[in-house]
């Protein structure tokens, strides 16, 4: 039919000034390959920050009594936590998982005394769950055949308190009647992690310590367990959540806010780079188009003497205009898919840029097939609203005038 | 005989408001079916003023173009296009074809705008395009022809759409003498043996005399309509 014929034309017109037309497929070439790379680092860092708190702090589940995390009071205990572990040793989903006693107490030496929380862990475990064996930059992680009372502390508390592997110092903790009491330790290791605050207030015990210290060597307070497939997350969260429903069983979305903004601004953070390379491809598009407006402008009067409407001749421009960006768009999407798999393979070391904010990692770009989409359907969009303007400007000649130009 | 084109008392004047320049002084013209007129004068003389406001391309100052019982000085924009469009075939001077589109789907064009079936449009254009002796040339480009093939087809093109008339302003003026004989021998045929009514502008005095009628413009008003016996 007719808008066959429109559509014809249009692809035609692409190729009457070759150069002008590559220059307009070039230029929106180049901003989509920027823009899926840009997509996909960002992308590839929110996924290495996400996994990064991950695996170095909140795991994918966390398992409290729900009194425990209002009250932080050392009685509130996990819920049936015999049977607990046994479900979860079972569970082919979980990757791994460690208890710990939690306490909130003092640590105190010769030259003064400072707040502290107290995590009481099976060594063992916390290496699998959290590598905290990695973590260690002076002394040793725990050792089995170790003596007695060995604690392991952060390198900003060990800064403050002028702590050196070897110091004594005591702990200062609530037993569950509410009973203080106090226990000689020695650090044999200290650690550092991404997150200073952490560092500050956080410190290792043996949990088998804490219990003989407390008399009670079943007082967990928190599981905290890795998957081997996040897919699972939800799935495992309720099976859970609806075995033990004395317990709160979180996912680390539910713990940490942060993270869980970072998942959610993914999507702003994508439009904006989408808005700010599609404004400026629109520049590019108008320009030509005005051009070979003003290059056919005998020939669009001609084409509206003989009868074409209004809306076929804008239609035409339009046309013309998405055909470009379709013609670009792949050719943008292929540099930028084979720029994010061969990155995505070698991966980009961003250890000097991220130290300072603690993550010094290897950054692996990631794009998934919902984005190459969404910049199709950008690069489309882009296009007409492109074309509008001197496809407006083509209507409005006046078929006279236009055919008596010179 | 009907007319097929009236014109009454048509005057143009460009820019009234600032420095006025009268076109057209009151031009009165009927242009009967079948007729094959020329319009002549000296240059600026407005004969390319009125063909565009007969083509409905332009508006005129005062009076009326009665085309079809219908005063086309009172369509509405898209009216006027829509107008064209089914009524009037257009030749111009240049630029008459479409680049991009080959010969045939050029003559075809204003037939897919009116929505015609395949079937008729391909028996329409190998009609036409043997008419004007182009039958070999269908999926030539305008640029692989020469000057006067494209005016060839671009009366094909015109007649296409079975308007009422065909409008034709100085349609040999980049032609030779050659092709500006193929193109009247082509014109006067139709003429002829379909009964296409022509009106166009020429100052070639060979296509003067050619014409069956011709009407000279001097100064915007007409001072002479002979038709040849
Ligand atoms: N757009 C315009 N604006 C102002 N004056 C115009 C315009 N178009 C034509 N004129 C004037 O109107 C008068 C008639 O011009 P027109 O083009 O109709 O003459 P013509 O007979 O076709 O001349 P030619 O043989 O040179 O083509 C001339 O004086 C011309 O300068
Ligand atoms: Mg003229």
């Amino acid at each position: 039919m007719f808008n066959t014929m429109i559509i014809k034309i249009a692809w035609r017109n692409i190729w009457r000034n070759k150069i002008r037309s590559l220059t307009v497929v070039g230029s929106i070439v180049i901003g989509v390959w920027a823009l899926t790379f840009m997509m996909a680092f960002y992308d590839g860092f929110v996924t290495m920050y996400i996994s990064s708190a991950v695996e170095n702090d909140l795991s994918h589940i966390q398992i409290h009594n729900p009194e425990f995390v209002d009250e932080k009071e050392v009685k509130y205990t996990i819920d049936d936590y015999t049977e607990l572990i046994k479900v979860l040793s079972s569970d082919n989903d979980i990757l791994s998982f460690a208890s710990r006693s939690l306490n909130n107490g003092m640590i105190a030496n010769s030259k003064g005394s400072r707040g502290c929380d107290i995590r009481g862990i099976v060594p063992i475990d916390e290496a699998k769950l959290t590598r905290l064996d990695k973590k260690i930059v002076e002394g040793n992680y725990f050792d089995l055949t170790k003596k007695k009372n060995p604690i392991v502390i952060g390198k900003k508390l060990a800064d403050k308190m002028k702590l050196k592997v070897k110091s004594k110092v005591v702990l200062t903790f609530q037993k569950t009647d509410g009973e203080l009491i106090s226990a000689a330790f020695k650090v044999i290791g200290i650690y550092k992690c991404t997150n200073s605050i952490f560092e500050e207030i956080n410190l290792f015990v043996q949990q088998k310590d804490l219990g003989r210290l407390l008399e009670d060597d079943q007082m967990i307070h928190e599981i905290a367990l890795l998957l081997k497939d996040v897919k699972q997350l939800d799935t495992v969260q309720a099976a859970l959540a609806s075995k033990f429903p004395q317990n709160l069983v979180e996912n680390y979305k539910e713990i940490s806010p942060d993270v869980n903004l970072y998942e959610s601004q993914m999507g702003v953070i994508t439009y904006i780079f989408i808005i700010i390379i599609m404004f400026a491809l629109i520049f590019g598009i108008i320009n030509a188009m005005l051009m070979a407006i003003l290059e056919r402008t005998r020939e669009l009067g001609m084409l509206m003497s003989i009868g074409m409407n209004r809306m076929k001749l804008f239609l035409m421009i339009v046309f013309e205009t998405v055909f470009i960006g379709l013609i670009a768009a792949p050719l943008g999407l292929l540099f930028g898919h084979f720029t994010v798999l061969y990155f995505s393979k070698v991966g980009i070391d961003m250890t000097e840029a991220l130290e300072k904010v603690g993550l010094n990692e290897i950054l692996y770009p990631t794009l998934n097939v919902e984005s190459y989409f969404t910049i199709t359907v950008s690069v489309v969009i882009t296009a007409i609203l492109g074309a509008f303007y001197p496809a407006y400007k083509a209507i409005r000649l006046k078929p006279v005038e236009a055919i008596n130009k010179i | 005989m009907k007319n097929v084109i009236t014109v009454k008392e048509v005057t143009k004047v460009y820019n009234p408001d600032t420095i006025p320049v009268h076109a057209l002084r009151g031009v009165d013209l009927e242009i009967g079916q079948g007729e094959f007129t020329a319009l002549v004068g000296p240059s600026g003389s407005g004969k390319t003023t009125l063909l565009n406001i007969i083509g409905g391309l332009d508006n005129a100052t005062e009076g009326s173009v009665i085309i079809n019982d219908q005063d086309i000085e009172k369509l509405s924009d898209s009216q006027i296009i829509e107008f064209r469009k089914q009524h009037i075939g257009f030749v111009f001077q240049a630029y008459n074809l479409i680049p991009v589109l080959t010969a045939k789907e050029n003559v075809e064009f204003v037939m897919l705008l009116q929505g015609a079936s395949q079937a008729a449009r391909d028996a329409r254009v190998k009609e036409l395009m043997n008419a004007v002796g182009l039958s070999e040339h269908l999926d030539r480009r305008p640029s692989q022809l020469s000057g006067g093939q494209q005016q060839r087809v671009a009366v094909a093109r015109a007649l296409a759409s079975k308007p009422r008339f065909v409008l034709a302003d100085e349609p040999t003026a980049n032609l030779d003498s050659k092709s500006t004989a193929d193109l009247l021998d082509i014109m006067s045929q139709l003429n002829q043996e379909e009964n296409i009514t022509f009106l166009f502008s020429t100052h070639d005095q060979r296509v003067i005399d050619r014409a069956r009628r011709v009407v000279m413009l001097e100064d915007g008003a007409v001072i002479s309509d002979d038709t040849k016996m």
